[in-house]
C-alpha cells in the first residue's frame, strides 16, 4: 500500500509527535494524570469501538473486563490489605494472570452472547457489567465495597509519584501497539470475515463461516485489549474498587466511544482526551454557575453534552472531521479502503 | 455442525443438572444454611417461596412496561430506572404534603389512609407516563429505527434525570408509607404462617395489571394494532393505521408502569440515588430471560428472578450468602445458553 | 494528482497544524496557570457533592469556612452558600488561599482523582477532607506517598485510615466508626439487661467497624452475640435477611445505613411484627439530623450511637459553638435551612474541628510551611482542641482521642426526636487493646466475642441537655 499524505495521517502523526514530546510541553500533572488517563481510557474505548465498527456488536462489558484484570492483579500482587487474597506475587505474574483471566472470561461471555446481535447484545453485555460490579462489591473475599489499595506498578515503571513520565510512556507504547494491532487484525482473513459477519451473517454462514465462533473470538480479543487498559489503570490509580466499574464507569466509556465516533478506533483516544479534559476543567469554569449549573451539578452538563453529540453528530467527532473534509472537498480524502462502506454500527 | 449440536446438548444437560441440583439442595439437603432444608423446615421454605413470588410481582410491574415499549418500538429505554425513581419521588412528595407532617419527616402507616397512597401513586404514574411520551415525541420519534441511537439518547436522559433528582430530592433514602389498612398481617392458615398484607397486595396489583394488559393487548383494537406492530411494523403502517398514535400510547403506558412500580418499590423498600440502576438491571434481566416484547415472558422472567434472588440469599450456607449475586448471573447464563432470545422470545 | 487537488490539500495541512499548535498552546497556558507565590498557604477542601452524602456538602464546607473565619481571620464569601469559600484569612501574614474544593461521591476512586487534581494541578499545600471512610483510606495512602504535604481528615470514620495506614502526615481529630459506638455495649448489658444480642450490618468496612464497636464492648462486659447477619449493599429485597434475624435474643444492634436502613426495618416488621424500640440499638445513621427523620416513629425508644457530637448539650461551650460560631458565620446551610441547628452534624463538626486542628498547627509554626512541612506536621500533632463537646488530642498515630455521646430516640409532638443521654470522655481507638495494627480488621467474624476490661465501663456520665 502506498503511503500518501492525507489529512488523517498528518493529524495522526502530529498527535503522536505531541504525545511523545508531552513531558517537555506540559506540566507533570498533565502528563502523569490527564494524559495517562486519556491513554488507558482510550484503550478500553478502542476495544468497544473495534467490536462495534468491525463486529457490529456494541459491548457494555468492556469496563467489567478491564475491572476483572484490575481486581485479579490487585488480589495477587498486594500483601497486607485488609481485603482481597493478599497473595503478594511478582507483579508481572499478576499482569499475566489478570490478562489471561479477563480474556478467558471474555471468551466465555462472548460464547454465551454470540447468538445475539444489535440491541440485544448491548443489553446482555450491560447486565454482565452490572453483575460484575455487584459481584466485586458483595464478594469480600476478592474485594468488597472498599476495594483494594496499594497496588504498585512494578519496579522500573513505578512509583508514579517518583517517575511521573514512565507510566505515561508505557501507556503511550501500549496505545500505539493496540492501535497497530487493531489496524492489522481488520486486514487479516479473520478481520475480513468478521466484517462479513457484521454485514450479513446469514450469507457468511452459508459460505461456511462459523458466525458464532467469529463473534466469540472477536469478543475475546476485545476483552484482551480492554484488559491491557485495566493493567494500566490499576498501576496508575494504585487502587481499584467496585465503583471503578459501576454503571457510571461503564457509561463513561460508552460516552467516550460515542464522542469519538463508533466507526473508527482512532476516535477512542480522541473521545477519551476530550472526556478527561471535560471532567477536569468543567468544574472550575465559573460562568456555568451563573446559568444554574454549579459544580455539583456537572453530571447534568455531561449528560447534555452527550445528548447533543448523539443528536448532532451520530458518528461523533470523527464523523464531524470526515464531514469537514468532505466539505473541504477532495474525494481522495475518503477513508482508507479497508474501512467497509457504511462501516460499523449505525448510530 | 455436529460439534455444535453436541455442544448444545452439553449446555442443555449442564443447565438441567444445575437446576436439578439447586432444587434438590433446597428441598432435601440445605446443609449449613440458616433454615435447613425444606423438608426439615417447611415454614421458612414457604415464607421464602412467598417472598420470592411477591418480589417477582414487583419485578413484573416494572419490567412489563419495559418490554411493552421494546416490543412495539424496538426502543430499549435505558431511562426506565430513572422513571421508576421519578414516579416514587412524585408520590412521596404528594403523600407527605397531603398527610401534612412536614416534608422532612417519614410517615408511619397509621397516618396514611388508602386515598393517601392510591391517589399519589396514580398521579405519579400518570406524570411519569407524560414524561415518557414527551421524551418519545421530542427525541426518539425522529430517530425511529435507529435502535442504538435511541438507546444512547435514553442513557443521556437517565444521566440528566438522575443528577436532577439528586438535586431536588436529596441523597438521603426516603420511603412512601403504606396505608394503614394494608400494613397488617394475615394468617394464611398454612404451617402457621402469618404474612404481611403489603406483599400480598403487591401480588394482587401485579395480577390485576397483568390481566388488564392481557385484555388490552388481546381484546381491544389498539392492542391488536400493537401486537401486529410487534410482528410487522411496516405492514401495520402500510395499512393506513396511525401507528404514531399507537406508539405514543404504548410509551405512555410503559413509562407509567415504571412510575407506578417506583411507587410500589418506594413503599416496599426505599427511594435513593442508585436505586434507579438496580431497577434498570432487574428489568433488563427479566426481559432477557423472558424474551423481549413478550408479556408472558416478562411474567415468567420475573418469577424466575424473584425466586432465584430470594432462595439464593436464604439457602446458601450461612457463611456464603454474599455469593447470592452469582445466581442471578447463573440464571441468565442458563437461559442464554439454551434460548438466546429468551424463553418466549421470537426473532425480530 | 492534479494541482487543483494539491491546493485543496494545502488548505487542510496548515489548518490541521494550526489546530494542533493552538491546542498545545492553550493546554500549556492552562497547565502553567498554577504558579505559586512564596508566602501564600494554599488550602484545598475535599467534600462530597455527589452520591449518598452529596446533600451534606454544605455542612462540610460550613465547618471549614467557620473554623477559618473564627480562628484565622477569614470571612465567608456568602453566608448562605458555604461552597463559595472564604476571603481574607491569614497566619502571621501568610494569606490562606482556598485554591479548590473537590467534589467526590463517597467512592475511593473519585476521592483519589479529586485529591490529585487539588494537590497536583491546583498545587495545594494542605488539604482538608474527605467525608467518608473508604475515601479516607485512599487519601491517607496518597498522603503517605506525598510526605511534604499535610492532610487533615474531614469527617471520615474508617478505622484503617489511622490504625493501619498510619501516614505520618495525615491527621484525624474526629473518631472512627467503632469509637463512635463506645458506651453502647455497657448500656445494653448493664442498663437494659441484654444478655444476648444479634447484630445486623451492611456487608462493608464502615458497617463492620461500627458493629465492631458494639460487639467489642458488649462482649467485654459479658454479653453474648449469638448471630451476625450481613446483607450485601444494594440489596433490593431484605426479606430473607430479616427472616434470618433471631427473635430469641434480648436485643438487636443495627448498623445498616444508606438506602438499606428503611427497607431493612420494613422487612423486619414484615417478618417479626412491629418493632419494639427498646430492643434495638442503632448506629449513627439512626441519629444523624437529616437522616433519622425518615425513620418515622416506628423506632421510638431505641438507643443510638453518635459521632462524637451532641447538639442538645446544655453547656455554654456547646451553645456558643452552635450560635456564636456556626450561626454567626452562616445564616443558612443549604439544603437544610438555618445554620445553627446543623452545627452538631457529624459533617459540620468533623470538618470544623479538623480545620481548627490544622489552623492550630499553622499558628504554632507561624505559617512557616517550608522544610517539607515537617515543622507544621509536628505542630499539628501536638494540637489540643477544647471543642464544644469536650477536649480532643491526638494519639501517637495521629488519631484523635475523643469524647463520645449516645442518644435515645423519643417522640416530641408526634415526631421522632433525639435526646443525648450518655457521655464518655477520652475514648481511644484501640478500645482498651481490642484493636491494633496487628489484629484483624473488623469483618464478618472479627472481633471475636471475648470478655476484657475497657477503661470506660461503668463510667458513663449523663449530660445535661436542652429541652
Amino acid at each position: 500500500m502506498s503511503w500518501r499524505v492525507t489529512p488523517d495521517r498528518v493529524v495522526g502523526v502530529g498527535a503522536l509527535g505531541v504525545a511523545v514530546l508531552a513531558p517537555l510541553l506540559f506540566s507533570t500533572y498533565w502528563v502523569s494524570t490527564l494524559l495517562t488517563e486519556t491513554l488507558f481510557l482510550g484503550i478500553v474505548a478502542a476495544s468497544l469501538v473495534f467490536l462495534s465498527a468491525y463486529g457490529g456488536m456494541v459491548s457494555l462489558a468492556q469496563v467489567a473486563l478491564y475491572g476483572i484484570t484490575g481486581f485479579v492483579l490487585g488480589n495477587v500482587v498486594t500483601n497486607g490489605n485488609t481485603k482481597g487474597l493478599n497473595l503478594g506475587w511478582n507483579p508481572w505474574l499478576g499482569v499475566g494472570l489478570g490478562i489471561a483471566i479477563a480474556t478467558t472470561v471474555a471468551l466465555l461471555l462472548g460464547a454465551l452472547s454470540s447468538r445475539s446481535t444489535g440491541i440485544y447484545f448491548l443489553m446482555i453485555t450491560l447486565t454482565y457489567g452490572v453483575i460484575a460490579n455487584l459481584f466485586f462489591g458483595q464478594v469480600t473475599d476478592f474485594s468488597g465495597f472498599g476495594g483494594i489499595s496499594g497496588i504498585d506498578a512494578p519496579a522500573g515503571i513505578g512509583p508514579v509519584t517518583g517517575h511521573p513520565n514512565r507510566l505515561y510512556y508505557v501507556a503511550l507504547g501500549v496505545s500505539v501497539a493496540v492501535y497497530a494491532l487493531l489496524r492489522y487484525i481488520v486486514r487479516t482473513p479473520f478481520g475480513l470475515a468478521l466484517q462479513g459477519v457484521r454485514d450479513d451473517p446469514v450469507r457468511m454462514s452459508s459460505l461456511g463461516y462459523n458466525v458464532m465462533l467469529h463473534r466469540t473470538l472477536a469478543f475475546g480479543f476485545a476483552g484482551f485489549i480492554a484488559s491491557l487498559g485495566g493493567v494500566l489503570f490499576v498501576w496508575w490509580n494504585g487502587h481499584i474498587d467496585p465503583a471503578s466499574i459501576d454503571l457510571g464507569a461503564t457509561i463513561d466509556v460508552l460516552i467516550i466511544a460515542v464522542i469519538g465516533g463508533l466507526t473508527r478506533v482512532e476516535g477512542a483516544w480522541l473521545g477519551a482526551f476530550l472526556y478527561v479534559l471535560m471532567l477536569n476543567y468543567l468544574p472550575s469554569i465559573t460562568f456555568l454557575g451563573s446559568i444554574g449549573i454549579t459544580q455539583d451539578r456537572f453530571h447534568t452538563l455531561i449528560g447534555i453534552v452527550f445528548l447533543v453529540i448523539i443528536l448532532v453528530s451520530p458518528n461523533g467527532l470523527i464523523g464531524l472531521w470526515e464531514r469537514t473534509l468532505k466539505l473541504v472537498g477532495s474525494s481522495r480524502f475518503g477513508r482508507p479502503a479497508v474501512e467497509a462502506p457504511g462501516g460499523g454500527t449505525d448510530v | 455442525m455436529r460439534i455444535q449440536r453436541l455442544a448444545r446438548y452439553a449446555a442443555l444437560g449442564l443447565a438441567a443438572g444445575t437446576v436439578a441440583f439447586m432444587v434438590i439442595w433446597v428441598l432435601f439437603i440445605g446443609r449449613g444454611t440458616n433454615f435447613g432444608s425444606a423438608v426439615h423446615n417447611p415454614k421458612d421454605f414457604l415464607i421464602t417461596l412467598l417472598n420470592g413470588i411477591t418480589a417477582a410481582a414487583l419485578y413484573f410491574v416494572v419490567a412489563s412496561g419495559f418490554t411493552l415499549i421494546f416490543g412495539l418500538m424496538r426502543v430499549v429505554n435505558m431511562a426506565h430506572g430513572a422513571f421508576f425513581l421519578l414516579g416514587g419521588y412524585i408520590a412521596l412528595t404528594l403523600q407527605r404534603r397531603w398527610v401534612g407532617q412536614g416534608g422532612g419527616f417519614g410517615l408511619t402507616s397509621e397516618q396514611v389512609n388508602l386515598t393517601n397512597w392510591i391517589l399519589p401513586a396514580l398521579i405519579g404514574a400518570a406524570l411519569v407516563g407524560l414524561v415518557g411520551v414527551a421524551m418519545q415525541q421530542t427525541l426518539l420519534r425522529w430517530n425511529q429505527g435507529q435502535e442504538l441511537r435511541q438507546a444512547l439518547i435514553t442513557i443521556a436522559i437517565s444521566i440528566i434525570a438522575a443528577d436532577q433528582m439528586l438535586a431536588h430530592f436529596g441523597g438521603v433514602a426516603e420511603d412512601v408509607a403504606w396505608p394503614h389498612k394494608l400494613d397488617q398481617f394475615d394468617n394464611l392458615h398454612v404451617s402457621g404462617i402469618i404474612y404481611t398484607r403489603t406483599r400480598l397486595f403487591i401480588l394482587a396489583l401485579a395480577l390485576v395489571i397483568g390481566a388488564l394488559l392481557w385484555v388490552w393487548l388481546k381484546r381491544t383494537r389498539i392492542g391488536m394494532v400493537i401486537r401486529a406492530g410487534v410482528d410487522d411494523r411496516q405492514m401495520v403502517s402500510g395499512l393506513g393505521i396511525n401507528i404514531q398514535l399507537t406508539f405514543a400510547i404504548a410509551f405512555f403506558v410503559g413509562s407509567a408502569l415504571a412510575g407506578f412500580g417506583g411507587v410500589i418499590g418506594g413503599s416496599f423498600a426505599s427511594l435513593a440515588p442508585g436505586v434507579d440502576g438496580n431497577w434498570l438491571l432487574n428489568s433488563l434481566v427479566v426481559v432477557i430471560i423472558g424474551g423481549m416484547g413478550s408479556l408472558g415472558g416478562a411474567a415468567v422472567g420475573s418469577l424466575l428472578l424473584g425466586l432465584t434472588t430470594n432462595f439464593a440469599s436464604a439457602y446458601l450456607p450461612s457463611n456464603y450468602t454474599y455469593y447470592s449475586i452469582i445466581f442471578t448471573f447463573v440464571l441468565l447464563a442458563i437461559v442464554l445458553a439454551v434460548r438466546p432470545l429468551g424463553l418466549f422470545g421470537r426473532p425480530a | 494528482m492534479s494541482s487543483f487537488k494539491w491546493r485543496g490539500r494545502h488548505l487542510v495541512l496548515p489548518l490541521a497544524a494550526a489546530v494542533i499548535v493552538v491546542a498545545v498552546g492553550a493546554a500549556g497556558a492552562l497547565a502553567a496557570s498554577a504558579k505559586t507565590t512564596a508566602s501564600t498557604i494554599k488550602v484545598a477542601v475535599l467534600s462530597d457533592c455527589q452520591g449518598a452524602f452529596g446533600s451534606f456538602d454544605g455542612q462540610d464546607l460550613a465547618g471549614v469556612v467557620s473554623a477559618m473565619s473564627q480562628y484565622a481571620g477569614a470571612k465567608p464569601v456568602d453566608p448562605n452558600n458555604p461552597r463559595k469559600g472564604w476571603t481574607g484569612g491569614q497566619i502571621n501574614g501568610h494569606p490562606l488561599k482556598l485554591v479548590g474544593v473537590g467534589c467526590s461521591n463517597d467512592r475511593a476512586d473519585t476521592a483519589i482523582k479529586e485529591t490529585k487534581r487539588l494537590m497536583e494541578q491546583l498545587g495545594a499545600d494542605v488539604m482538608i477532607g474527605p467525608l467518608s471512610g473508604d475515601e479516607s483510606i485512599a487519601v491517607a495512602n496518597y498522603a503517605k506517598q506525598h510526605p511534604t504535604k499535610t492532610f487533615v481528615d474531614g469527617s471520615a470514620g474508617a478505622q484503617d485510615t489511622t490504625l493501619k495506614v498510619r501516614a505520618p502526615n495525615f491527621f484525624r481529630f474526629n473518631g472512627d466508626g467503632a469509637m463512635w459506638n463506645a458506651g453502647l455495649g455497657d448500656l445494653a448489658y448493664n442498663k437494659l439487661g441484654w444478655k444476648t444480642a444479634a447484630v445486623v450490618a451492611d456487608d462493608y468496612s464502615f458497617a463492620w467497624t461500627s458493629a465492631a464497636g458494639f460487639i467489642a464492648e458488649f462482649c467485654a462486659v459479658g454479653g453474648q452475640v449469638t448471630k451476625r447477619v450481613f446483607p450485601p449493599l444494594n440489596t433490593t429485597d431484605y426479606s430473607s435477611y430479616a427472616q434470618q434475624m433471631p427473635t430469641n435474643v434480648d436485643g438487636t444492634f443495627v448498623a445498616v445505613g444508606g438506602a438499606g436502613l428503611i427497607p431493612f426495618l420494613k422487612a423486619y416488621e414484615q417478618a417479626h411484627g412491629p418493632i419494639d424500640g427498646k430492643k434495638f440499638i442503632g448506629n449513627l445513621f439512626w441519629g444523624t439530623p437529616g437522616q433519622f427523620e425518615q425513620l418515622s416513629t416506628r423506632v421510638t425508644g431505641a438507643y443510638v450511637g453518635g459521632a462524637g457530637t451532641a447538639g442538645d448539650l446544655a453547656t455554654p461551650a456547646a451553645k456558643n459553638y452552635a450560635n456564636n460560631i456556626i450561626g454567626k458565620w452562616f445564616k443558612t446551610i443549604p439544603p437544610y435551612g438555618a445554620a445553627a441547628p446543623q452545627a452538631a452534624s457529624t459533617f459540620t463538626y468533623g470538618f470544623f474541628i479538623n480545620t481548627w486542628g490544622l489552623i492550630k498547627g499553622l499558628q504554632a509554626v507561624k505559617g512557616d510551611i517550608s522544610g517539607g512541612q515537617k515543622k507544621l506536621q509536628a505542630a499539628v500533632k501536638k494540637a489540643v482542641l477544647p471543642t464544644a463537646y469536650g477536649t480532643i488530642h491526638l494519639d501517637k498515630y495521629n488519631q484523635g482521642v475523643i469524647p463520645v455521646y449516645y442518644a435515645q430516640l423519643y417522640q416530641k409532638d408526634g415526631k421522632l426526636a433525639v435526646k443525648t443521654v450518655g457521655y464518655i470522655p477520652n475514648v481511644d481507638q484501640t478500645f482498651g487493646g481490642t484493636f491494633s495494627a496487628s489484629t484483624p480488621a473488623p469483618g464478618r467474624t472479627s472481633p471475636k466475642c471475648v470478655k476484657r476490661t475497657l477503661p470506660w465501663i461503668g463510667k458513663t456520665q449523663h449530660p445535661k441537655v436542652v429541652g
